[in-house]
């Protein structure tokens, strides 16, 4: 237990560290390269001078990271897209209102967030570490199932449909890299994103540099996962 | 302090930050590997993880955040804010760390201290290749691609929630009627219904053990 909890304080405070400071530096963006997600800037402008705001912003998805942690062993992706910032933020606000003093300063936000952070790591996978044998027992029977299906059939149809969607280019490109990926890599989502990604570029830009990079990437990938799963042997068992 | 943002303010100290989040990260897959806890990342991503110690097939959850990794990678220098959920927690914490599990490499994910220094090395390689393609960009890198993928990828998670409520009724009746109430109250709080769900099977099968299917 208490190894458990030096573990999460060190990740806590390391990670807490780098998410607030990088999400103080997205208020200074393009100039300077920042870290978080457009979605959290736009949630962190919302509950902007008000660290009431951003308290309970953060306390609404740690209890949806307590749920995840207790059932699937997952933290969920909140805990530095959101919880950190927006605490961070709101132990900054109580003393000084100012944000441009405080949210868009990436030293004060990297501390508080690496105390943040410490904080709520240990917190949540101590609750996850004294959960009962039995209850993650039932949690795996029935997650375990759900996201095989989500990530064998709902994504890759979901990321070929938005390809189809998107026009013709990406949605041949898509439809091409993704059948090939469920055929060597034995799922059809790596393939449709790369397939959306070399198709946009091509229907935006023509068939430029980046496109051609992209290409040259996908054709890698795919020979070498092939070759690890064993896909070109037994693709020339048919034809031998 | 001041001497700190001076610092944080410039764009070279950007592969540090990478660095440091990447450790952290990558530090939560070694958590989740050794524990079954601690993974910074949603279910889905743990299940691929889980799945694949299981199976020893590793392609789905490193060609799934390959993909990621390399859209994001692009993406992060042309918008200036890199998306550290695609990028990082997929792409390394989920990618590399099956990656490592694959090619005979586990006994890094095993140590935590190896794993720490692993993914500060993977991270602030990271952050040097952004903040040179930021310095070198070269001209007509299309964006629009980055918005579909996110598009869908926001879509998918929509799915997990009923999913949820599925299994959970073909796993017993007493977990299938609690997932429909914690799912339900979730809603009504206008809450992720994901969380509701699980939560509520798991309280009431646990209460009701009976005969699991």
């Amino acid at each position: 237990m208490l190894e458990i909890i030096i573990k999460s304080m060190i990740l806590g405070a390391l990670g807490g560290f780098a998410a607030a400071a990088g999400a103080a530096r997205m208020f200074h963006a393009p100039e300077i390269q920042a870290m978080g997600s457009f979605r959290g800037l736009g949630e962190l402008n919302a509950c902007k001078g008000d660290p009431m705001a951003h308290f309970s912003f953060g306390l609404g998805f740690l209890f949806n990271a307590a749920g995840s942690v207790i059932g699937a062993g997952a933290l969920t992706q909140d805990v530095w897209h959101r919880i950190v910032p927006n605490w961070a933020a709101s132990a900054l606000l109580l003393k000084n209102k100012k944000p441009e003093e405080t949210l868009y300063n990436p030293a004060k936000m990297a501390v508080a967030g690496a105390i943040v952070g410490a904080i709520v790591v240990a917190f949540l996978n101590s609750i996850a570490s004294i959960i009962p044998e039995s209850l993650s027992a039932i949690a795996a029977g029935i997650l375990g199932p759900a996201s095989s299906t989500m990530i064998d059939m709902i994504i890759p149809v979901l990321f070929i449909l938005a390809a189809l969607d998107a026009g013709k280019m990406p949605g041949m490109w898509g439809l091409a890299l993704g059948g090939l990926s469920q055929l060597i890599m034995g799922n059809a989502t790596p393939g449709a994103v790369l397939g959306i990604l070399i198709g946009q570029t091509i229907q935006e830009s023509g068939f430029n540099k980046s496109a051609k990079v992209m290409l040259v990437i996908v054709v890698i990938l795919f020979a070498a996962i092939g070759q690890g799963r064993g896909f070109w042997a037994n693709m020339l068992s048919f034809i031998m | 302090m001041k001497k700190l943002n001076d610092l944080l303010m410039k764009n070279e100290s950007f592969p540090l930050l990478t660095a440091m989040l990447c450790a952290a990260i990558l530090g939560g897959s070694h958590m989740f590997i050794t524990e079954g806890f601690g993974f910074f990342n949603e279910i889905a991503q743990a299940e691929m993880i889980r799945n694949g110690m299981e199976t020893g097939d590793f392609a789905t959850p490193i060609g799934y955040c390959t993909g990621f990794l390399l859209a994001r990678i692009l993406e992060g220098p042309l918008v200036g804010i890199l998306d550290i959920g695609g990028s990082l927690m997929t792409g390394v914490g989920t990618g590399f760390a099956s990656l490592f599990l694959v090619t005979g490499m586990g006994a890094i994910m095993e140590n935590f201290v190896l794993t720490l220094i692993a993914g500060f090395v993977i991270g602030l390689i990271l952050g040097l290749v952004i903040i040179i393609v930021k310095k070198t960009m070269p001209q007509g890198m299309a964006a629009g691609g980055t918005g579909i993928m996110m598009g869908a990828g926001n879509a998918a998670g929509r799915y997990l929630g009923p999913l949820i409520i599925i299994y959970a009724a073909k796993y017993s009746i007493p977990a299938g009627i609690g997932s429909i109430i914690g799912a339900v109250i979730c809603q009504k709080l206008g809450k992720s219904m994901v969380g509701g769900a699980i939560l509520g099977a798991m309280i009431v099968a646990f209460i009701f053990p009976g005969a699991a299917a």
